[in-house]
């Protein structure tokens, strides 16, 4: 083999390498899924660590074991260093405790039931590799079927706060992907499951008529890895993401938030002579019926200015008899009542 | 173009809002509740946006008096110019404790079927059955932002679902919305959420409109997930002269729909790395476009508190042609503190007079007690359409407390 083909395999999976603990395919936290598996096979009973957890009501400790417990057993250890900083994940210790203080579990009701097997319950056990041996919600629906409060979502007689819980969905319920997008079809139907864990407020955040001071965009400008359609340099470019997705904007904004901003910033072109339309945008000549055209793709746009009392400005040409004839685009139709109700009566009221 | 940033002093008005937020701080650590939840934050930026310098307090709160019945509040306060503020949340829950029925009375966001969220004073009242099926009515006066009064405003509306052996719910919706006593807004709707298999999820809804016939907003979602791969297909088409109020003059332009059919994949490349790629065509006025997008995110540790991240972005719908790239990144100090920033840059096709290349970058150094306080502070600079450049300094003091 040629020397430089060496020295280019010997690079490649050296960066390989290098890449490999820099993608997390070799963790460098050296903490790691306690052994329970191994505990276990060498006929160590649950309790002989976990000390008293079969008395273990609602509250109270966790009876997680102490370096102690380890040393009774471990009298020769390989490290002077503590047995669970590597032995256990702190992330595991985390999760058992959000669990005792927002599940309604008492073991005391369970272990006779089980008749002292715990692995009945916590059967990841047996997984060498589990990080958690918090027993799935399919566990407890082997035994309580729970029909009733499913349908009802009553799910109060377990979880005192869900939202407390902090338990992300795993399943299809994951806010996976482009979840900005999909989440509002994806809520539609499912009200009740999202109300599951998302309070009034996580709507009003967004959906609220008068929204943007409590935008999480706004308030979490340091929290750079949230997504959101406001974030970063949203001023510059939102007339341009407004244009691309014609509609998208009217979800949370009323037609009169555009000039109601450019006002508040002094970047409106109201009160001025100067028109932000190029030249020709309106008029008999050509091009004079681009207006129209931009009008019909993009109607929120131009309600964004010439909305309310700004309409007139379209009356004075459109209304019956008008040069600038019927604005109605083919296939309009409408119940309304063209003489009495608005905004038809403006062009077509009495006398007109 | 010029820099225009000029510091005011500040007026009596923003020192409310400044001592506002000192008390929100220390007040939520002397109030008592079993079990309540609080949260304070006072933010304040030179952006004249919000007519520099500004500030801004929001108060949200949660309270469970007892299992069946919840109460909460969002509000806040701010200077823009004046002394100003609004409500955006200040509800009572009211749940039957089998879960037969619950109610919401107050101020609050009607997000339900195929109905497109409304904020409303009002109530709304949810019936289950044990069989799957629920019927919810709700009814009130849509909210005006800052308590502007509007006579004869108001909205009702009403949707019946029914779920099939959880795998299917089906509903049908309907919305009356009126302004100054004209209907504004008329709309029929049908949803759906399907998981017909484990691998599959279908969601669906669509509203028609009945003040000027046809579909006001339609969209579908169909995601599957394989091994580390997950892709989403997507279809929407929504009639932008029926989503505004039909009181509009700009509602009568005819039917022009905005059409969307696209595709996104989400790829585990590595346990810290992930790649989430958008692409999708539009039909816009009778014109294609395209909207395309690629992000990826290394995670710098097993629990994700440092990462970084770019993205790629490129949209090119009729008159909105722009290319754009973001980065980010964040890392913890350690002692609670973080360290990220953000940069974009924009480049559109047509500048018009606007600049050639919108950059905008952020800096920012937050902290986080074990005690609920969190502060962050933050430059802000831009080269946007309206200044050749700005500069903003944003900090936030918040403080989330929970008692039991």
């Amino acid at each position: 083999m040629r020397p430089w083909i060496k020295a280019l395999a010997l690079l490649v999976a050296l960066t390989l390498a290098a890449c490999a603990g820099v993608l997390g395919f070799h963790p460098t936290d050296p903490s790691r899924p306690f052994p329970h598996r191994a505990h276990v096979d060498k006929g160590v009973n649950c309790v002989v660590c976990h000390a008293g957890v079969e008395h273990a009501g609602d509250t109270g400790p966790l009876h997680l074991p102490t370096e102690a417990v380890c040393r009774s057993c471990h009298t020769k250890p390989h490290d002077e260093r503590a047995c669970l900083g590597c032995h256990g994940e702190a992330s595991t210790r985390e999760g058992a405790e959000i669990a005792r203080k927002n599940l309604r579990f008492d073991h005391t009701k369970h272990v006779p039931v089980a008749h002292g097997d715990c692995v009945r319950c916590h059967s990841a056990v047996a997984d060498a590799k589990a990080g958690t041996i918090l027993p799935k919600m399919a566990s407890c629906f082997s035994c309580h079927e729970h029909k009733d409060q499913w349908k009802m979502r009553d799910c109060d007689g377990c979880h005192v706060d869900l939202t407390a819980e902090d338990t992300l969905p795993t399943s299809h319920l994951i806010h996976d992907g482009d979840w900005i997008r999909e989440h509002g079809v994806r809520a539609g139907s499912e009200r009740d499951l999202c109300a599951s864990c998302h309070t009034e407020r996580s709507c009003a955040k967004c959906h609220g008529a008068g929204t943007t001071p409590t935008l999480p965009a706004k308030m979490a400008f340091d929290e750079v890895s949230l997504p959101g359609l406001h974030r970063a340099g949203f001023r510059s470019r939102h007339a341009e993401e407004a244009r691309a997705d014609p509609g998208l904007c009217t979800t949370c904004h009323s037609e009169n938030s555009c000039v109601d901003c450019h006002t508040a910033s002094h970047v409106s072109p109201a009160g001025t002579t100067r028109s932000p339309h190029p030249v020709g945008w309106v008029g008999s000549g050509r091009g004079g019926s681009e207006h129209g055209v931009q009008a019909r793709i993009d109607p929120v746009s131009c309600a964004g200015c010439h909305g309310g009392a700004g309409e007139m400005l379209c009356v004075g040409c459109h209304r019956v008899g008008g040069a600038g004839g019927s604005p109605h685009g083919p296939g309009f139709t409408s119940t309304k009542n063209k003489v009495h109700d608005m905004p038809c009566r403006l062009c077509h009221g009495p006398g007109l | 173009m010029v820099c225009k940033r000029v510091a005011r002093s500040r007026s009596p008005a923003q020192w409310v809002v400044v001592v506002l937020a000192v008390g929100a701080s220390t007040w939520s650590s002397r109030a008592s509740a079993d079990p309540l939840r609080l949260r304070a934050d006072a933010l304040t930026d030179t952006q004249s946006e919000t007519q520099s310098p500004t500030g801004l307090v929001v108060l949200q709160g949660q309270d469970k008096v007892r299992p069946w019945l919840d109460a909460e509040g969002l509000v806040w306060a701010g200077t823009k110019p004046g002394l100003t503020g609004d409500v955006l949340v200040l509800a009572l829950h009211l749940r039957e404790p089998h879960g037969y029925g619950e109610a919401r009375v107050g101020r609050f966001v009607v997000a339900t079927g195929a109905i497109f969220p409304v904020q409303m004073d009002g109530a709304d009242v949810l019936g289950r059955t044990t069989w799957g099926g629920s019927v919810e009515l709700f009814g009130g006066v849509p909210v005006v932002p800052r308590f502007g009064p509007r006579a004869y405003d108001w909205v009702t509306g009403a949707r019946v679902a029914q779920k099939v052996a959880s795998r299917l719910t089906m509903g049908v919706s309907y919305v009356q919305r009126r302004e100054y006593g004209e209907i504004s807004n008329e709309e029929v709707g049908a949803d759906l959420a399907a998981a017909p298999a484990k691998w599959l999820d279908l969601a669906a809804k669509g509203a028609y409109d009945l003040t000027s016939p046809g579909i006001a907003d339609g969209r579908l979602s169909a995601a599957t997930r394989i091994d580390a791969f997950r892709l989403e297909l997507f279809a929407s088409e929504q009639s932008p002269g029926r989503l505004l109020p039909a009181t509009s003059l700009f509602s009568v332009l005819g039917d022009f729909p905005s059409e969307m059919i696209g595709g996104t994949v989400r790829w585990k490349a590595a346990p810290r790395l992930d790649v989430l790629a958008s692409g999708a065509g539009q039909l816009v006025g009778g014109e294609l476009g395209m909207n395309a997008w690629i992000r990826s995110t290394l995670r710098l540790d097993d629990r994700g508190l440092g990462s970084v991240g770019v993205e790629v972005r490129r949209v090119d719908v009729i008159s909105a042609r722009w290319t754009g790239f973001r980065a980010v990144g964040a890392q913890p100090l350690g002692h609670g503190f973080r360290l990220s920033s953000e940069i974009e840059i924009a480049v559109p096709d047509q500048p018009n007079g606007r600049g050639s290349v919108w950059p905008w970058g952020l800096a920012a150094l937050g902290w986080r007690s074990h005690a609920g306080w969190e502060v962050a502070a933050a430059m802000e600079a831009a080269s946007t359409p309206e200044y050749r450049y700005e500069l903003n300094a944003l900090a936030r003091i918040s403080r989330s407390l929970e008692l039991r």
